[in-house]
């Protein structure tokens, strides 16, 4: 392809189309293909054999690797994360990752730091660690009360 | 990382399946066609969540099929370089899983205080034997290269880096 940049997520260069599109958490992914798996299940006895090898393989990784089970903390976490002006795929490697401290979060999404900096050039780092470890806070108190 | 997107298709359906259920067969079609292929662009198409659009019908010269431009929406999974995953262990050496998505770790890859032991369950392990990789394992890693071809996404990852590796043994577990 030609002028394309290379891609980088770390830098956020995701193109276009998906930088625009609905990021989905690996919790969220669960819970929207079991619902899809229990809809086949009521048509036909033998579910499995209807969905492709990429159905089976997604649901079983995203059921391995969701950090949260319950419906209602999957809708808090979206929902806390949108509060901190991130874009949309860092929302969800931080809600898929769930890092414990500002330093790990930030080697896990680099583009948050650059992002903040931008956005509050005037408030100097001190601030940007702060807001990132309010955020980890509120996903940890989350996780807790699930 | 999975996606919630809308994708358009161009459908070709049979004069047959005209009808009442017209909108019933092309979207049982679209799902058969779509769901489980893989495109370098958009990645894997994981699962149709709903149809946006169903355009007007084209009837092509000679045969008789009729093409509609369908509008859906699916999720699909798209790996990226530098993103950071959560991946299972699949086979040493070592490889690793991530939903549809086959990611390999080299031995250059792999921090160098992590030693291969080879024996009837292979794994990289640590000189203090405090850390241990192997089947079943869950690693954090970092992509680092994608490589596409027709029908498949490969991708090279990484965990010599901060805050990546292991994060669930199976034997301790």
């Amino acid at each position: 392809m030609s002028g394309e940049e290379e891609e980088n997520a770390a830098e956020l260069k995701i193109g276009e189309e998906f930088l625009k599109a609905k990021c989905l958490m690996n919790c969220e992914v669960a819970l929207i293909l079991e619902h899809k798996y229990e809809q086949l299940q009521q048509m036909s006895d033998d579910p499995m054999n209807q969905v492709s090898q990429v159905f089976e393989k997604s649901l079983q990784y995203v059921k391995r690797f969701s950090r949260y089970k319950n419906p209602d903390a999957v809708r808090q976490v979206r929902e806390i994360l949108s509060r901190y002006q991130l874009a949309e795929f860092e929302l969800c490697v931080l809600g898929n990752l769930c890092p414990e401290t500002v330093e790990e979060a930030i080697a896990m999404v680099p583009s948050i730091k650059q992002r903040i900096v931008l956005d509050m050039q005037t408030k100097g780092r001190a601030h940007d660690d702060d807001a990132i470890e309010r955020m980890l806070n509120d996903l940890s108190l989350i996780k807790k009360f699930e | 990382m999975f996606f919630h997107i809308v994708l358009e298709r161009n459908m070709q359906l049979h004069p047959r399946h005209f009808g009442r259920n017209l909108r019933e067969n092309l979207v049982s079609k679209l799902m058969k066609d779509v769901e489980g292929t893989c495109s370098g662009r958009h990645g894997f198409v994981v699962a149709i969540t709903g149809i946006e659009n169903v355009g007007k019908g084209l009837i092509r010269d000679g045969t008789g099929f009729v093409t509609f431009p369908v509008k859906y929406q699916c999720v699909v999974f798209r790996p990226f370089k530098g993103e950071i995953l959560e991946a299972a262990v699949t086979m040493m050496g070592f490889f690793a899983e991530a939903g549809p998505v086959q990611i390999f770790v080299s031995n250059h890859l792999i921090p160098d205080d992590m030693e291969f032991q080879s024996g009837d369950m292979p794994n990289y392990t640590t000189s203090d034997g405090s850390v241990k990789i192997q089947k079943d394992s869950e690693v954090r890693l970092k992509i680092i290269g994608t490589r596409v071809d027709a029908t498949e996404i490969f991708c090279i990852g990484t965990i010599k880096d901060d805050f990546l590796g292991v994060i669930n043994d199976p034997t301790t577990a």
